[in-house]
């Protein structure tokens, strides 16, 4: 069977993006969770203090450091002071613009679309990648995880069952943009 | 490497510091290290994007990470390193930096 296609460049450049409503509904509750998880990471002052170990993982995970080497962990508190308050707001902008232009008018397929500006776009993608973090970094998942063979009395079940679709999704996605991408580069 | 030779005392040392990295070899290294979460055509995707790099380039960077472990995927100087970790981890890839040696 042939999928529907889900991001489909337009010919004045926007990308059209067609969704179950229900697929909807998923993402704004995603977009909600990395919020509240976000707002955890903003009021903390210095290291994240997340309610639980899951939220930590997850904080360090989208917040790593930049410097490895402990003799360099003033260097790393300066860049961590000035540049983590861009990186948690570029996320809540970032969420805050997949919320605004997440597809409503409908179709007769029972879908929605919408269409995405290149703001819009850079949103999705920075948005579908962090909740796949999110909830990838709580699975615990490896790379040699096969999703599809947890059954439905798998505690975790409902979460894998995100976790694949996201991916689904974010592989629609990205498929779209890097065949808008030229394949040269100022590398030569 | 600077053109022009200057006989201006620098005001600070950082100044002098800062003239000195630029004229040493390119001491700071950008690594992206292996997750098992971004997908491999998200991180050609944020490679192109990033550096401007060809889709050859970002592919070879790319499996690079996923078969060693980790690539250096852009150098320069500590100030340079540092915005491109940053534009890096807005993207969600795992990337650190360290001295070149």
């Amino acid at each position: 069977m042939i999928r529907a296609r889900r991001f489909e460049r337009a010919k004045d450049g926007q990308l059209v993006v067609r969704l179950h409503p229900e697929e909807v509904a998923l993402l704004r509750r995603l977009a909600d969770e990395l919020q509240e998880l976000l707002d955890k990471r903003g009021a903390a002052d210095g290291p994240a203090e997340g309610d639980n170990e899951g939220d930590e993982a997850v904080l360090s995970r989208l917040f790593p450091r930049a410097y490895l080497d402990p003799t360099e962990e003033q260097a790393e508190q300066e860049w961590q002071r000035f540049s983590s308050p861009d990186l948690v707001a570029l996320r809540v902008a970032a969420l805050r613009n997949l919320v605004d232009s997440l597809p409503a008018t409908e179709r007769r397929d029972g879908r929605v679309e919408g269409k995405l500006d290149e703001e819009h776009e850079a949103a999705w993608v920075g948005v579908l990648n962090d909740a796949r973090l999110a909830i990838g970094t709580r699975l615990g998942v490896t790379e040699d995880d096969d999703y599809t063979a947890r059954g439905p009395d798998d505690p975790s079940y409902l979460a894998w069952q995100v976790y694949a679709w996201l991916t689904d999704l974010q592989a629609d996605l990205i498929d779209v943009l890097l065949g808008g991408l030229p394949r040269a580069g100022t590398d030569s | 490497m600077r053109a022009e030779i200057t006989t201006t005392v620098p005001d600070t040392v950082e100044e002098l510091i800062g003239d000195f990295e630029v004229e040493g070899d390119i001491p700071w290294i950008v690594i992206v290290w292996n997750d098992p979460v971004n997908l491999m055509n998200y991180v050609v995707y944020v490679f192109q994007k990033l550096f401007g790099y060809s889709r050859e380039k970002a592919t070879r960077l790319m499996y690079q990470v996923h078969n060693e472990g980790k690539a250096v995927v852009v150098a320069g100087t500590r100030e340079k390193c540092e915005v491109d970790v940053a534009r890096l981890h807005a993207h969600g890839l795992w990337a650190t930096m360290q001295h070149d040696r």
